[in-house]
């Protein structure tokens, strides 16, 4: 007897009219919850619906009366749906609301944040909007040619998605197959040491070997070769912090293959279940994956330190063990302006889910003179902190990759 | 206006009309009126009232129903040959869809004068026209079969109610 073949992963074709316009519409594809879950929910603006309190004489319960001052619906909110209304402002994805509640009420309810969404869309009081602001750009502008066909390859690329829902018994068989060995002090240790090592590798190759040169006269084509390298160590990445779930008794949910936004090729594995564990638990999923590239790239580093002078492999490794430090700096560094392993540890231990959004908003009206966004001194000089440290951080990256060429070049 | 012989040249490849001798077909394309969108025009909204059931010539036509506010689900296209608005022509109900031109649209009308004419002028036509009717509308009961299943199964993922993986 066999299993039956796993659904297909299911879409809905939606067709979504422009306000004020006749003829206008926008057609968005939504594909499960994957594509669901980055969606960001856009309440109406503020002029066109009030929120009143009611504190009930009986058991001092608050609530809110929220009223669509267009339509003059009213909707009564409880106190956590008041939170996520607050939160659905446009910039937060479904998965940042989430990651919001479980911040403020220690607990998350499956149900809770699609039946608000649905509620507040019946009340005609919120608009969900696709995650990827270039897909958004490329969707307001169907009209011309170029964007539209630019567009349709967009999601005809996004549409290849390989995963699977049945992954659970292969991460629990891995880990009990030694996986539960990367989770043990002795683990730490022996990644700490070889980041040492690897690190003076890398040093003594900086200092004495003639690394560029052994990509000979096809430099390009051994570029592009050790990036779909580096993809491939991506699912590596991946399957730690699937195994961090299992580590931590939680269920992996989905992993698989797909084009993010259409456009960048990567894997990933569903971990929303580690919400219903320990800060410690979802600060150590995060690190674990980012591990692999600091153990790759020095493991690179002294393959070239052993491989011949001034040949392919010393450069094919020294190119590899570069990405992967990089890649492992980008995924752990949270002051990027990318919302990676690092920004998500950063925003759970500061409990600001929305961190980029905000500071980027707050920042943005500062320079345009604007009405900033409300908040505490406090949230300003951390708003001011995070755009400031990241521009730093994102010039101080480029200048280090320019350096690098030049030197390369140079030499 | 487009010659009625080259609108019965077109009807004979639709699926409807397959059944249709060449004289039955230039008849029964005279009588047919024709009407053009715009790309973006709206043809008809849900729950407008419906007499016509109307036959895509060339173009694209997008039917949706409406899901909350200004969002709508895309039931399906209407492209070439394809036809849709003859559940208001049979039972005088509203619309049930709404349809809008994606591209430019030219559509053949048919409305109930014209099929009870038909019916009795040329009961075999009618017959056959009947007849393919049915076999439209099984295919079109399967896909709303399909799509009930798509939805749910979307529905269960999005809320993470996916009893498949547990």
């Amino acid at each position: 007897m066999t299993d039956a073949a796993p659904p297909r992963r299911a879409r809905l074709e939606l067709l979504v009219r422009r306000d004020g316009e006749e003829s206008g519409f926008e057609l968005h594809t939504v594909g499960s919850a994957a594509a669901w879950v980055k969606m960001r929910p856009q309440r109406v603006a503020a002029e066109h619906f009030e929120l009143a309190e009611v504190t009930s004489r009986v058991d001092r319960q608050r609530s809110f009366i929220l009223k669509n001052t267009q339509t003059e619906r009213f909707l009564m909110l409880s106190e956590p749906e008041r939170f996520l209304w607050d939160q659905m402002d446009g910039r937060a994805s479904v998965q940042d609301i989430a990651t919001a509640y479980v911040l403020r009420f220690g607990q998350f309810d499956f149900d809770l944040i699609p039946g608000l969404i649905k509620k507040l869309q019946r009340a005609q009081l919120l608009s969900l909007t696709p995650a990827s602001r270039l897909r958004y750009t490329l969707a307001r502008h169907r009209e011309r040619r170029l964007l539209r066909a630019a567009e349709t390859a967009l999601t005809a690329l996004e549409h290849i998605n390989i995963s699977s829902r049945r992954v659970q018994p292969f991460f629990r068989a891995l880990y009990r197959g030694g996986g539960l060995m990367l989770f043990t002090p002795v683990a730490l240790v022996c990644c700490l040491l070889l980041a040492v090592v690897g690190a003076a590798a890398g040093v003594r190759l900086w200092r004495e070997a003639d690394v560029a040169a052994g990509f000979g006269a096809n430099p390009l084509l051994a570029i592009l070769t050790v990036k779909l390298l580096f993809i491939l160590t991506l699912a590596a990445h991946q399957i730690v912090h699937g195994l961090a779930l299992v580590h931590y008794g939680r269920r992996v949910r989905e992993f698989g293959f797909t084009f993010l936004h259409g456009f960048v090729p990567t894997f990933y594995v569903d971990v929303t279940d580690i919400f219903m564990a320990s800060r410690r638990a979802r600060v150590v999923t995060a690190v674990s994956g980012t591990l692999v590239h600091l153990v790759l790239g020095a493991l690179w580093f002294l393959v070239a330190l052993r491989a011949s002078n001034g040949g392919f492999v010393q450069a094919f490794a020294a190119a590899s063990g570069m990405l992967q430090w990089q890649a492992f700096v980008v995924a752990l560094y949270p002051f990027c302006f990318v919302e990676m392993d690092g920004y998500h540890v950063l925003v759970d231990v500061l409990g600001v889910p929305t961190l980029k959004h905000d500071a980027l908003a707050y920042v943005k009206s500062l320079v345009l003179g604007a009405p900033a966004p409300t908040g505490s001194r406090r949230q300003a000089g951390l708003w001011i902190g995070y755009v400031a440290l990241s521009v730093v951080s994102v010039i101080a990256f480029i200048a280090f990759n320019a350096w690098i060429i030049i030197h390369a070049i140079s030499s | 206006m487009v010659a009625a012989a080259e609108i019965a040249t077109f009807l004979k490849g639709v699926r409807l009309f397959r059944e249709f001798s060449a004289n039955e077909l230039l008849a029964f394309a005279a009588r047919l009126d024709e009407r053009n969108l715009k790309e973006g025009q709206v043809l008809f909204r849900e729950g407008d009232p419906g007499e016509e059931m109307f036959v895509v010539r060339t173009g694209a036509a997008i039917i949706s129903k409406v899901v909350s506010g200004r969002v709508e689900q895309v039931l399906a296209r209407a492209a070439a040959g394809d036809f849709f608005g003859e559940m208001s022509l049979f039972d005088r109900s509203p619309r049930s869809a709404t349809i809008q031109a994606e591209t430019d649209v030219a559509l053949l009308v048919l409305d109930r004068d014209n099929l009870n004419l038909l019916i009795e002028v040329n009961p075999r036509a009618a017959a056959a026209f009947f007849h393919s009717l049915v076999y439209v509308f099984i295919g079109r009961l399967r896909a709303s079969g399909e799509l009930v299943a798509e939805i749910t199964r979307w529905g269960l993922e999005a809320t993470g109610l996916d009893m498949e993986s547990r």
